[in-house]
């Protein structure tokens, strides 16, 4: 715990410090463009020199989406009193585990969930636990597949769903103990999706 | 009031950024000032009350809340926008309750920017009259 929130606040640092970065960044290139704008006429390499600048834009936009991420990660181990915004730890999770889903072809879709949900846990252990289910799915799923993961309310509590593959499917992985660990640790329910599909973990509510 | 009147200080510890972001807004007609760190800010502001300070959160020294403060203290009529990261939007929620305008994260868009000056602006001028004082523009 002591290392988690410690690795956190050197990572915080390192995010805010990359943000100033990226900001130089977008700051020089629109000056660029600024200056290309106002007196392309005549000059022979316009149009390469505007396509570099959109790169740069693009690049800058990617960078500025995953600092935000991490730096939900560099926090994600501290305690909150109201709790964890599940779909916020969600959503930074699905957002740092595209990459490894797209090495094995998968698309990982995170569904316009229900926000403000909340639990007791902190973010960390959330992201531990649907990144387990998320590390079983990611074994079972075929290449070429889709995975959609949903956040929403049931009976009070707030579950996060992955909705595919089949339940048996994913609990024949070797992942599994993983996850069956963690979850048992953090007090999470693991249930099958609706027609056996996909997997239902329920989290502890929020302290009244 | 024509954008070329306004005045504008920009505080940020980083130079590059700071000093670009005022050649940018230079090059759209809006004159600004820069400042590297909270202790000129502050002797910017005394000088010169500008219409709006753009002002970052985290900066070494005088930090961006505690300028904040300051000026709200001796020049009320100020508008101060907050720049803040992802980490500290704490920080910019905070500076609203200290009386900033509205905060902005970086990186930012310029466009953006420059219709919240211009929001700060009119804001400060309803509030001058409020108080019963012209800025003689």
């Amino acid at each position: 715990m002591r290392d988690a929130l410690f690795m956190g606040r050197v990572t915080a640092s390192a995010t805010h410090e990359l943000q100033n970065i990226l900001a130089t960044i977008r700051e020089s290139s629109g000056l660029m463009d600024d200056l290309l704008a106002m007196s392309s006429e005549g000059f022979a390499h316009a149009e390469r020199f505007k396509k570099g600048l959109t790169v740069l834009a693009e690049q800058v936009e990617r960078g500025m989406v995953l600092t935000e991420q991490l730096n939900f990660c560099a926090h994600a181990p501290e305690k909150s009193p109201a709790g964890a915004d599940i779909n916020e730890a969600v959503r930074a999770l699905v957002g740092l585990s595209r990459r490894d889903a797209a090495r094995r072809k998968i698309t990982l879709v995170l569904a316009p969930g229900r926000t403000g949900l909340r639990t007791s846990l902190r973010a960390v252990e959330v992201m531990d636990a649907v990144g387990a289910a998320l590390d079983a799915a990611l074994v079972a799923l075929p290449m070429g597949t889709q995975l959609m993961l949903s956040v929403e309310e049931q009976g009070g509590l707030g579950v996060v769903r992955l909705d595919s593959p089949g339940f048996e499917a994913l609990r024949a992985t070797p992942a599994w103990g993983n996850l069956a660990e963690v979850t048992a640790a953090l007090g999470i329910g693991v249930s099958a999706g609706p027609g056996g599909m996909g997997v239902v973990l329920a989290l502890p509510r929020p302290a009244a | 009031m024509n954008a070329k009147d306004w005045k504008i200080l920009l505080v940020d510890d980083e130079r590059e950024f700071i000093t670009t972001l005022a050649e940018r807004l230079e090059l759209r007609g809006i004159p600004a000032r820069v400042a590297f760190d909270g202790e000129s800010a502050l002797e910017a502001i005394a000088a010169e009350e500008p219409h709006v300070v753009i002002l970052d959160v985290l900066m070494p020294g005088i930090k961006g809340l505690e300028v904040l403060e300051r000026v709200k203290r001796t020049n009320p009529l100020v508008q101060v926008l907050l720049l803040t990261g992802h980490g500290s939007t704490r920080d910019g929620i905070e500076g609203m309750r200290l009386g900033a305008y509205d905060y902005m994260m970086k990186p930012l868009n310029i466009d953006t920017l420059i219709e919240k000056m211009e929001s700060a602006i009119d804001y400060a001028k309803k509030a001058a009259t409020l108080a019963g004082k012209t800025d003689g523009q």
